[in-house]
């Protein structure tokens, strides 16, 4: 796969491999798993410790849906633009990311990431490990779906912040 | 009189400094959490990435400091950004 800038549309992936076009089409359904209470957590994580009670049931009531709004936004514009993605055996896939879509896109990878990261229990050292494994566990193939969306996300950012 | 003290009180109150505070998290990319802070503070690449820098050596990082309202309102951005921020009182 390749990911370049495009003067007028945004951000162009291309030349998408059937297997990445898998691991791309999983990021919406990794999203939606994020439902259960280790990975809420982490997407809702507390912004203040216990003494801040009041401000905490407010974030609850107001800020938390926002949020929730904003994270289900951001997957279902991933989900959109990637409809456009149409891969098979011997045909590579290509996609157009509008530059205005660009935030939502990363949003989204980052919901999966975190979410997968938390499922399985990955740590600092594991995250940072980019050595190719000795075999494939399943775990090992879940690093290296995260480390595969942090790969999209840095081209998106380096096409984002380059403007 | 005990007005007076009322208020004085609700003064000192409002006054107070917070800090905004960003903590490490392994899964966060580093060029992503730099972006963040130049977007949502603002800040110089250099300025962010030194913030970010200290998140990721010293586990957090002071990136804000000012009024309550302020600090809220950066708390609520960057977790929209799926950070760990927190909002903290001045020591």
């Amino acid at each position: 796969m390749v990911i370049r800038r495009q003067e007028e549309n945004g951000i162009e992936l291309a030349d998408i491999e059937p297997i990445e076009a898998d691991l791309l089409r999983q990021v919406p359904a990794v999203c939606e798993s994020g439902e259960s209470g280790r990975s809420q957590e982490r997407l809702f994580s507390k912004p203040a410790d216990a003494s801040e009670a009041q401000f905490l049931n407010d974030w609850d009531e107001y800020v938390r849906p926002e949020l929730r709004h904003l994270f289900l936004s951001a997957k279902n514009t991933f989900s959109e633009d990637l409809a456009q993605l149409a891969s098979g055996p011997g045909k590579l896939g290509r996609v157009v990311v509008p530059k205005a879509h660009a935030d939502a896109w990363l949003n989204a990878l980052n919901q999966a990431r975190l979410i997968l990261a938390t499922k399985f229990n990955f740590t600092d050292r594991e995250l940072s490990m980019h050595e190719r494994p000795k075999w494939f566990s399943r775990r090992d193939m879940i690093l290296q779906q995260i480390n595969f969306y942090a790969e999209i996300q840095e081209r998106i950012i380096g096409v984002v912040m380059d403007e | 009189m005990a007005e007076t003290v009322a208020e004085t009180k609700v003064e000192t109150s409002i006054g107070i400094p917070w800090n905004v505070v960003v903590h490490d998290d392994p899964v966060n990319l580093m060029s992503y959490v730099t972006m963040v802070f130049q977007r949502v503070f603002g800040y110089s690449k250099e300025k962010a990435q030194h913030h970010m820098l200290e998140v990721h050596y010293k586990g957090r990082s002071i990136v804000w400091t000012g009024a309550r309202e302020r600090a809220e309102f950066y708390v609520q951005q960057l977790h929209g950004y799926l950070l760990l921020a927190t909002l903290e009182k001045v020591q």
